[in-house]
């Protein structure tokens, strides 16, 4: 009890930082930071064509800098649809490696993610395969569990206060036999200004970052291309403020296969030197 | 199938080739072109205050003495304060995510200058 005690006097007393991008989908090659924790929730609301219902998609990420150049996620999702039902759609654990140290023009970081979730899932993390519109209920496809592997490349530019990234993913369906579907994300981000005022302040431009995402599918190996597929393009702004950094995109869909629209929001919040603390706490150095 | 890997693979190889490391592996040093560079910023003093800022929300938690999980170097210290600017620079950008140096290049170019003003006036304090 006194230890849980102290692990809530240490999350409100840490010195913390944040520095978020404004992406949801598309990652760049910065890492968490060693020792660093940060929590994350974010949402998604679906709006459908055809007069099928809308949907809330739900994601609580805690994502650890393992090292320097290795940074390891645990996600909870879950969903929920107006009259239906509200369900866990599963749990992803996902690792990302940075195999090269320092800063290049181009910085690749390899991403591997094990996915254990249901068809109810609607996070709309990544897009792959082909695209997917189903009237079935929340309630019947939580039934329905795959277990995925998921790998990325992730290649990642920093160009005059610009950053470039681009994504190509790849996904195995271990319980049916779906071949290998792929995707990609790209995305450009960058700050609303370049310098630093003295003052605290919390609205001012150096708090904000803006860009654009375009993801989507691109089929499988037994229909690579881009039919039937869906596709998004995605304006985001994320304010970063202490602490903590709220991010919002509304994501269009592009194609026939497509949601009208996605809104994602999300809520960061990051502890700095968690690992070296929480280590301290239980005896170590 | 085979072309798809073929053309990942290519990929990854185009960008492994392509990032051949800049830096020597055995000590944290800026290449000779980056280490020349010089501070941007350097008429303009008063903007030391904002790498302050910048200093308190994202350096001090390792490079504070007053900080319980201090790991990095002070940067009033003489073998940080031997860098040229333009090598602070570098090390800020780059990071060393082998010794768990965090790269800060999401942060704007004139962020990273603001940071290294504000290191040298660290010793200006001395």
């Amino acid at each position: 009890m006194r230890r849980l005690l102290s692990l809530v006097l240490l999350l409100g007393t840490l010195p913390l930082a944040a520095q978020q991008n404004p992406y949801f989908v598309t990652y760049d090659h910065h890492m968490e930071e060693l020792g660093n924790l940060e929590i994350s929730s974010q949402s998604t609301v679906g709006f459908q064509k055809q007069n099928l219902g809308n949907y809330l998609g739900q994601l609580m990420e805690l994502e650890y800098g393992v090292t320097g150049w290795w940074s390891s996620s645990l996600y909870l999702e879950g969903a929920t649809a107006r009259n239906d039902a509200t369900v866990f759609t599963g749990f992803r654990l996902e690792n990302r490696f940075k195999p090269l140290k320092g800063e290049h023009k181009i910085n690749p970081v390899l991403y591997f993610e094990y996915e254990n979730i249901n068809e109810a899932s609607r996070i709309r993390k990544e897009i792959v395969g082909h695209a997917e519109t189903t009237s079935e209920k929340l309630s019947e496809l939580r039934g329905e569990t795959a277990r995925e592997l998921e790998a990325k490349l992730i290649l990642s530019s920093n160009v005059k206060n610009w950053n470039i990234a681009e994504n190509f993913i790849v996904e195995k369906n271990l319980t049916e036999d779906e071949g290998y579907e792929f995707g990609y994300a790209l995305g450009v981000f960058r700050p609303l200004t370049t310098l630093a005022t003295g003052g605290e302040c919390r609205f001012c431009r150096e708090n904000f970052a803006a860009g654009l995402e375009l993801y989507g599918g691109l089929g499988s190996t037994e229909q690579f291309g881009f039919k039937e597929t869906a596709h998004y393009l995605a304006p985001g702004i994320v304010w970063n403020v202490g602490n903590s950094a709220i991010k919002i995109s509304p994501a269009f869909g592009l194609t026939s296969g497509s949601d009208r629209m996605l809104l994602k929001i999300g809520y960061t919040y990051e502890i700095s030197g968690f690992g070296q603390k929480l280590a301290h706490m239980f005896g170590g150095r | 199938m085979h072309k798809l890997s073929i053309v990942l693979l290519m990929l990854a190889a185009f960008a492994f080739a392509q990032n051949a490391p800049t830096q020597k592996q055995d000590k944290w040093e800026a290449p000779a072109d980056a280490a020349a560079k010089k501070n941007p910023l350097q008429s303009k003093p008063e903007l030391a205050a904002g790498g302050k800022k910048v200093f308190d929300r994202l350096c001090k938690v390792c490079h504070d003495s007053g900080s319980v999980q201090q790991k990095g170097p002070h940067l009033d210290s003489p073998d940080v304060q031997a860098n040229s600017d333009g090598a602070l620079f570098w090390k800020i950008s780059s990071g060393n995510s082998r010794s768990g140096m965090p790269n800060f290049s999401s942060l704007p170019d004139g962020q990273r200058w603001q940071l290294v003003l504000y290191i040298r006036s660290l010793a200006h304090k001395q």
